[in-house]
């Protein structure tokens, strides 16, 4: 069975710096990390890989190609294949035209289930995973917490959806996109000590323009259908505000106010 | 006339009604008309708010049948051409908008928090990097305008008198779902944070002892909240998460407890009374949005407000 995961490097968003003077995010040096959604469902393919026989895991993910060092990495906890799909051209795409992208690559692979992640810690639209679902005609089900290992077969497998309200366990139909949740707590293995430094090269494909073929007016900036106009920074209206210590008067302070309003 | 088309979604369906005020928001003054799709469900309350109301009644579609559903929603769009369709940015609608967005072709922006109209070019406002900027987006050459929306984002105030048309949709094409539900259990019964009028909130400074807010919480009989940060550390669940991709929240009283306060967690703070922070650092944004600002250990003066709240408890017990 084939397994694609399709992942997304992330700036470490928590330490993120932000140049409040030119309102731009400062990138130089900004780490990255596998998105935690994402990582959770290649530790679920993985897992399935350990369990059962014949299974093959690609991964999958659009970026620059400064990923190359953390993809390889992904090789080296046994992925069986790491697919990069980069080129200048799609700089800048929104979307709508990733999702066109790599479901362009997807469309003439072969695979029985597709894995992702619900959410992303950066832009977390979540668009990415409906909208290559529909372009290949396949169901996609989001915010799954849990995979029933031993019911995953070629047909079919069994999910459990966190939806608010309720848990659901739902029977999904393959070929699917089945979008996972950190909460799901798949995590992915550690790289051996002795797997450091394993040369994974010829494990890794670059997938160029070259190969998917658009026209320069279908992706990038012009192709996107929704643009930013501008950023800016919010400005909160500021409060006439009291400033206290945790001493008594402090604590006398908030006491007051909160007998006052009526909240003790 | 404009046509907005708003999807109800049975699961939330009031607040999916809501969106009209997102609507509202688009057209100012300007009159437009008002469609809702209900699928498979349907309320009374509505008839008075919108001016068609699509009915779907097709046992063949389930509400997680997402695939169907966009069916319904690609039949519609070319039957009435939407100028804008409005998708409440719940479990289902956030499967749902992508797919009808790329079916018909269109941009989409998700979790919008605010919209401008600018002479007809509609501008739609969402926080980007974390929250910490807001970014303005708009369509280039494609329509329908198509966003999705937090439920409680707009304010939506109920004075319309309309009386709806109904207009009855049967789908001609429904293919097989492929994915059946198999049994589902109700969760605990935790309350909602929304519905609480006092959230003791946490964030990354008090993410070691997180269970001490409930202390207080109890004290004060509120609920406890936590910011993103907690809740994408594992610490607390993403239920009580408070924010942009968490909940949209008006208490009466948040105590914001070593909350940094970005611009995603203010997105969730939405006519909040009155904000007490606590903080080690007094200049975190969220302190210039409270009322009070209390600079330390924000452990400390839980513990210190529970004993004051305890001495005031026990006077008015021997009185």
């Amino acid at each position: 069975m084939k397994l694609i995961c399709l992942v997304k490097f992330i700036p470490d968003v928590e330490n993120l710096k932000y140049d409040y003077d030119n309102n731009v995010i400062i990138r130089e040096n900004v780490k990255l990390i596998l998105n935690p959604d994402d990582a959770s469902a290649l530790a679920l393919a993985l897992k399935l890989k350990d369990m059962k026989q014949n299974i093959n895991v690609e991964v999958v993910s659009m970026a620059p190609l400064n990923v190359i060092p953390y993809m390889e990495d992904l090789l080296r906890i046994r992925v069986d294949r790491a697919t990069l799909i980069t080129d200048k051209m799609y700089v800048g795409s929104d979307t709508f035209v990733t999702s066109k992208i790599i479901a362009r690559y997807l469309q003439d692979t072969e695979f029985d289930c597709i894995l992702t992640g619900t959410h992303s810690l950066d832009g977390d639209t979540a668009h990415v995973p409906s909208q290559i679902a529909d372009i290949l005609k396949v169901r996609q089900m989001s915010n799954i917490v849990k995979v029933y290992e031993e019911s995953f077969s070629k047909e079919s497998v069994v999910v459990e959806v966190d939806s608010e309200k309720e848990y659901c366990k739902y029977l999904v139909e393959l070929p699917a996109i089945l979008s996972i949740q950190k909460e799901s707590k798949y995590k992915l293995p550690f790289i051996k000590y002795k797997d450091l430094g394993l040369d994974v090269r010829d494990k890794l494909y670059i997938i160029t323009n070259e190969q998917l073929n658009f026209n320069k007016n279908e992706v990038g900036i012009e192709g996107s259908l929704t643009k930013v106009s501008r950023t800016f920074v919010k400005k909160n209206n500021k409060k006439q505000k009291f400033l206290l210590r945790v001493d008594e008067d402090g604590i006398e302070t908030v006491f007051q106010f909160l007998r006052d309003k009526g909240f003790v | 006339m404009q046509k907005v088309l708003i999807y109800l979604d049975a699961e939330n369906f009031e607040d999916s009604v809501g969106l009209l005020a997102a609507a509202d928001e688009i057209y100012k003054d300007c009159k437009y008309e008002s469609f809702g799709l209900c699928i498979n469900y349907f309320d009374d309350s509505v008839l008075d708010k919108f001016d068609c109301l699509i009915r779907v009644n097709d046992e063949r579609i389930n509400y997680y049948d997402i695939f169907n559903i966009t069916n319904c929603f690609e039949d519609l769009y070319r039957k009435f051409l939407f100028d804008v369709i409005l998708i409440p940015a719940t479990q289902t609608g956030r499967m749902l908008a992508p797919r009808i967005a790329m079916r018909l072709q269109t941009g989409l922006v998700a979790d919008v928090t605010g919209i401008n109209n600018l002479e007809g070019k509609i501008e739609m406002i969402r926080p980007a990097f974390n929250g910490r900027i807001l970014a303005a987006i708009v369509n280039q050459n494609c329509s329908p305008v198509m966003m999705s929306i937090r439920p409680n984002t707009f304010t939506y105030c109920n004075n319309s008198a309309k009386k709806a048309k109904i207009i009855s949709y049967e789908p001609y094409h429904i293919n097989p779902c492929g994915i059946k539900l198999l049994e589902s259990k109700e969760k605990e019964k935790a309350r909602d944070i929304r519905e609480s009028k006092i959230l003791v909130s946490g964030g990354g400074g008090v993410a070691e002892n997180f269970h001490h807010l409930y202390l207080l919480a109890d004290e004060l009989g509120g609920m406890v909240s936590a910011s993103r940060r907690v809740v994408d550390q594992g610490i607390a669940s993403r239920s009580i998460q408070v924010g942009q991709s968490g909940k949209i929240v008006s208490p009466k009283l948040y105590i914001a407890l070593g909350i940094y306060g970005s611009q995603q967690h203010i997105e969730g703070l939405k006519n909040v009374e009155n904000i007490i922070s606590v903080n080690i650092n007094k200049d975190a944004p969220i302190c210039s949005l409270s009322d009070i600002v209390v600079e330390g250990d924000a452990i400390e003066f839980i513990d210190k407000l529970i004993k004051r709240i305890k001495k005031y408890n026990n006077t008015k017990i021997k009185k």
